[in-house]
């Protein structure tokens, strides 16, 4: 189902191949290239995303944010920044934006990101108080049960959050820096494929055994629980 | 204005004002000391020409003013006056009235005697006589005066002498600091003219001057030695960067020539774990940076340390298994609350253990541990890997410092300088270890307390 987005982005490049990129999963996307334009459009409210740049001309991106939460515009704001440093990502994120992507990325994980702010603009419920199930998966967050075809299924607290993790994003791309700033709450970048370990372990446990199974991978994008 | 002249002056004109506070104190109390000395000899005066009055009546008197006049030293004033305003006996060419009257009492005014051509400052009693008759008796204070005149105007000499001098000391001293100070001077210019290697002669006495010396060579050492790391960094950098940066331009070209689609795809996937290399080493260059400069303070908070490592050591658990080492945590049963950048520090510790992982997992065990020696808390990662030996230890800190010269794997040698980057933003230190055998690296922060927050930037 197709979203308006709003893209505040001055290099043209970017700007261009982000658009055709999103057009193309079916969103409207509309453009702006400096900060006050920017701030005018979003305050219009009837967006599902914003998509900011941090440096922009005129007014800055972090300013533009600041703008907005403070008119009271709940719109679900997503940063891209060449400003890398953790410092950074954690500033943005204090500004109030939902999510927080440095330059360079890939598509895949621009597109991971949009969908998962999207999707939880969709989904306003209280996350406890209500059982999810992918499949034959059923997870109780209230008691932190998880159940395979009625077999209950023995997890570390870890990997259950990364299961829950994936099961709210149910049939969507999840990546490994989502996972580690989601599930981990770590905003760095480790050299390591520390998140790629896990999440094996996390699927010996839920689909060995199992003729079907539940978590794939999605080459250069990452992971993604699915029936 | 010159500084010299300026210092000169200022010195001048201390000299001058102390002076003069000194002169100005001195007149006062002679001054008032010579007219309270003259008047009290008047007074006295005054006093025993009327009582010979009482005592031996007109005659008495007469006689009295009489001898003054004739015996008395010049100075004396001695008069009688008639009802009427005539001299009946005394020295006065002149007699004082004011109003066309005498006056009772004490005053002093100018009196012009018989025997002189000018008048003179006196100080007189004037007393009425039962009789009638005016008693004037009194001194001329002139010899005082002049002794206060001179007094006066050698003090005012000794003015513009201290001036003077003071002046001239201005100018020695002026010349002096200009000359200590213009060593400095020099010395600055010649590194604004890219010459870092003078430095600022010391005359080994210590004062003030041989401490601002001491201190500007202190900080120009530290340029070099900041600059000769910069010269280095830019290098290695510039070099660690050629490998993945060729690698990608190969793997482009390559994809480029194929015609397989099926290789195309992968040369291209090489081409993006290549950037991906590339990116995190500038993302790690940037950090340790950003460490250096000390900026992220403002986004300490506090956290239990213990919890940090915790969460770290279970994180790796799985990768260190599949290295083939256990990774061990032995949990302290009190929580150490520390004041920090979580992030950071949690970035610190997971290249510690990283390292561990990378280098250390042959020896089969890996212990995370957290301890609390004096007054700091110690974040140590241990190993029974090869270890590092002693003198390759400070190039196992340098960031793109790596030990064995092979380049080939990923690891941009930057996980150990970026944790001590980290250590430092703390106030801490990395500190690397012999773990007999193994290594043992280990952040040492010192512990703060809500008194004692780091300066907010």
């Amino acid at each position: 189902m197709g979203r308006k987005i709003l893209l505040v982005e001055d290099d043209r490049e970017t700007a261009a191949y982000l658009a055709k990129g999103l057009t193309q999963e079916g969103h409207s996307v509309e453009q702006a290239t400096n900060g006050q334009d920017g701030l005018f459009r979003a305050t219009d409210g009837t967006f599902d995303l914003v998509i900011l740049d941090r440096m922009l001309p005129v007014l800055d991106g972090l300013s533009v944010l600041k703008a907005l939460r403070a008119a009271r515009i709940e719109t679900p704001v997503l940063i891209l920044s060449a400003l890398a440093s953790v410092g950074d990502r954690i500033e943005g994120l204090e500004h109030g934006s939902d999510d927080y992507l440095v330059k360079p990325f890939s598509f895949a994980e621009l597109l991971a990101r949009v969908n998962a702010l999207l999707r939880r603009r969709e989904s306003r419920v209280d996350p406890a108080d209500h059982r999810l199930s992918v499949g034959d998966l059923e997870i109780d967050p209230l008691s932190r049960t998880v159940k395979r075809g009625g077999k209950k299924l023995d997890l570390k607290p870890r990997e259950y959050l990364l299961l829950e993790y994936f099961a709210r994003n149910e049939g969507r791309v999840v990546t490994r820096t989502m996972l580690l700033e989601q599930v981990w709450d770590y905003h760095f970048d480790p050299g390591t494929n520390v998140i790629d370990v896990h999440v094996s372990r996390l699927r010996r446990k839920l689909d060995d055994g199992f003729e079907k199974p539940l978590l794939h991978t999605v080459r250069g994008a990452g992971y993604m629980l699915a029936a | 204005m010159p500084t010299t002249l300026r210092i000169a002056l200022l010195a001048g004109l201390l000299a001058l004002l102390s002076n003069l506070a000194v002169v100005g104190f001195i007149y006062w109390r002679t001054h008032d000391e010579s007219l309270s000395t003259v008047r009290r000899q008047v007074v006295e005066q005054g006093k025993v020409v009327s009582d010979m009055y009482r005592v031996g009546g007109q005659v008495a008197l007469n006689d009295a003013v009489a001898d003054a006049i004739t015996y008395g030293d010049p100075q004396t004033v001695a008069a009688l006056v008639d009802r009427h305003g005539r001299q009946l006996i005394g020295n006065l060419a002149v007699i004082p009235v004011q109003g066309g009257r005498l006056q009772e009492g004490y005053r002093s005014s100018l009196l012009r005697l018989k025997n002189q051509s000018t008048p003179r400052e006196a100080a007189m009693v004037v007393h009425r006589l039962p009789n009638g008759q005016w008693l004037i008796s009194g001194r001329t204070v002139g010899d005082g005066l002049a002794l206060r005149e001179t007094l006066e105007s050698s003090l005012l000499l000794s003015l513009v002498v201290a001036g003077l001098l003071g002046l001239v000391c201005g100018v020695i001293q002026a010349q002096y600091v200009g000359r200590r100070v213009g060593g400095i001077a020099s010395v600055a210019d010649s590194i604004s003219a890219h010459d870092l290697s003078r430095r600022v002669s010391l005359s080994g006495s210590g004062d003030a001057f041989d401490r601002l010396g001491q201190q500007i060579n202190a900080m120009l050492d530290r340029i070099s030695r900041l600059m000769e790391e910069l010269r280095l960094l830019t290098d290695s950098l510039a070099h660690d960067l050629r490998t993945p940066v060729s690698r990608l331009r190969s793997a482009a070209q390559a994809a480029a020539e194929s015609s397989d689609p099926k290789e195309q795809e992968e040369l291209l996937a090489g081409v993006i774990r290549q950037s991906d290399i590339l990116i995190r080493i500038l993302s790690s260059v940037l950090e340790i940076s950003r460490s250096e400069a000390l900026t992220g303070r403002n986004q300490f908070t506090w956290f239990d340390a213990r919890e940090l490592a915790d969460k770290l050591a279970e994180m790796y658990e799985p990768l260190a298994e599949e290295a083939g080492a256990t990774l061990r945590y032995a949990k302290p049963g009190d929580p150490l609350p520390m004041f920090g950048h979580r992030q950071l520090l949690a970035q610190a510790v997971s290249n510690l253990i990283e390292n561990a992982i990378r280098y250390g997992a042959a020896g089969g065990e890996i212990t995370v541990g957290v301890t609390r020696p004096d007054a700091h808390i110690r974040i140590a990662v241990s190993d029974r890997g090869p270890g590092i030996p002693t003198e390759l230890r400070n190039e196992a800190r340098r960031r793109f410092g790596r030990l064995d010269s092979s380049r080939s794997d990923e690891g941009a040698g930057l996980g150990l300088a970026l944790a001590e980057a980290i250590a430092h933003l703390h106030d801490g230190k990395l500190i690397l270890e012999d773990n007999g055998p193994g290594l043992l690296t280990a952040i040492e922060l010192p512990v703060r307390h809500e008194g004692t927050l780091p300066s907010l930037q």
